[in-house]
């Protein structure tokens, strides 16, 4: 990348990806600059970011309803089934960081993987929750305990932010499940009337929030990390 | 439901698509197609087109879901994203084929009114934005809306504003350097 003479410019891949962002291109310059989105991660960051600084503009343009059919037109082209993921607590090598670790984060961890070890199966319900890239935490309900139970892999809390799970269900506000420890697993109890919503219909989130967790009951700070329920 | 509660609903049912949870994509689709297809619509000012793209939208988001990253975007702004996209890549193409000229809408860049804003996007994050773009010069700020609101080009807006090419790139350019080091304060 090669900044410009003017210390006021931008570096040509970032104005580039800022053009591209704002959507200014002709159609040739833009089929160039979509290519590099496609083919190279350092761009397309760059274009997220403007892309995010841009957006909120987007609350000035009235919203509109589209006719029903194009729902039923969007479902007619999904595939009809689609391919499993692979689940990550499978992958062996996901648990190595946690052997690795030292002192009171490894202790912490065989002590998690022991409780898990002595659970039922069948009755588990685990989330893989990432962001940034990254898979932030694993969390395991079990609703034989009502507990959930969190073993933080790569958590980046910033600043006196704490981080905070929460059960999202589709239709509802979000549950809080209370603050977490960003280093070491805890487990959570979940309270009883919370239980029937903790289904594979669900997913848990992770927000950071003031110390003693988010001030208003519904997550106030920015969402670092999302993860569907599924069956273990 | 405030904005941010808005926010971690339609982030959770971007990570259940991957998994082929239709029910996932309908409820992201429930939450965010008012306001994408108002993006799209006002890009292509046609709604037959603007249906088709929006279909092209959220089988996209079906299938790229995996790439949403709840630490580096906001969900609308990834949506609002790939929408955008579509639409401008539509509009693209249309001019090639000539089945439409460029909107005349000469003098019509000026400000539009500010609505309430959408519950979908936080306020602070557009009160922030707002801010930074009336910091700008007002031929500036004309530029980029004619861009990003109607996903015109450098040349479209230059004959709009009766100004040559070399003077709306550097126009923009220079917008987009001060608005960076706004946002950025």
């Amino acid at each position: 990348m090669s900044d410009a003479t003017d210390h006021n410019a931008l570096p040509d891949d970032e104005l580039l990806a800022a053009e591209f962002a704002l959507g200014v291109l002709a159609e040739d310059e833009r089929a160039a600059a979509a290519r590099r989105v496609a083919r190279e991660r350092a761009f397309a960051d760059l274009v997220a970011q403007w892309e995010r600084r841009l957006a909120p503009w987007a609350a000035e343009i009235a919203e509109a309803t589209p006719h029903a059919q194009v729902w039923e037109r969007i479902v007619a082209q999904l595939p009809s089934q689609a391919a499993p993921r692979p689940r990550l607590w499978q992958n062996l090598a996901f648990w190595r960081p946690f052997a690795l670790a030292s002192g009171a984060l490894a202790a912490a961890c065989i002590g998690a993987l022991i409780y898990l070890g002595s659970l039922s199966h069948e009755a588990l319900l685990v989330a893989e929750l990432n962001g940034n890239g990254k898979h932030a935490l694993v969390a395991t309900i079990d609703p034989r305990r009502s507990t959930v139970l969190a073993v933080p892999a790569n958590l980046a809390v910033t600043g006196d932010r704490v981080p905070e799970l929460w059960l999202i269900v589709p239709g509802k506000d979000p549950r809080a499940l209370g603050v977490i420890d960003a280093q070491k697993p805890m487990a959570l109890p979940i309270p009883a009337h919370l239980m029937a919503d903790a289904t594979t219909e669900a997913a848990l989130a992770i927000s950071l929030e003031p110390p003693g967790g988010s001030p208003t009951g519904q997550p106030t700070g920015p969402v670092i990390a999302v993860g569907p329920l599924t069956k273990l | 439901m405030d904005a941010d509660a808005n926010r971690a609903l339609i982030a959770a049912a971007l990570a259940r698509i991957p998994g082929g949870d239709r029910a996932a994509l309908q409820t992201v689709y429930r939450l965010t197609s008012a306001k994408l297809f108002g993006v799209v619509l006002r890009i292509l000012g046609e709604r037959s087109a603007a249906e088709d793209v929006l279909q092209e939208v959220y089988v996209t988001v079906w299938r790229r879901a995996a790439d949403f990253d709840a630490g580096r975007a906001s969900p609308m702004s990834w949506l609002i994203a790939i929408a955008r996209n579509r639409a401008i890549d539509r509009l693209r193409a249309q001019r090639r084929s000539g089945r439409m000229e460029p909107i005349e809408v000469a003098g019509e860049l000026a400000d539009d009114a500010i609505d309430a804003g959408s519950a979908l996007e936080a306020a602070h994050e557009h009160a922030r934005l707002h801010r930074c773009l009336g910091g700008l010069a007002e031929h500036e700020r004309a530029a980029l809306r004619g861009a990003f609101f109607d996903g015109s080009t450098y040349e479209e807006l230059a004959v709009r504003m009766k100004v040559p090419l070399g003077t709306m790139k550097s126009w923009i350019r220079r917008a987009m350097i001060k608005l960076k080091a706004c946002l950025e304060q």
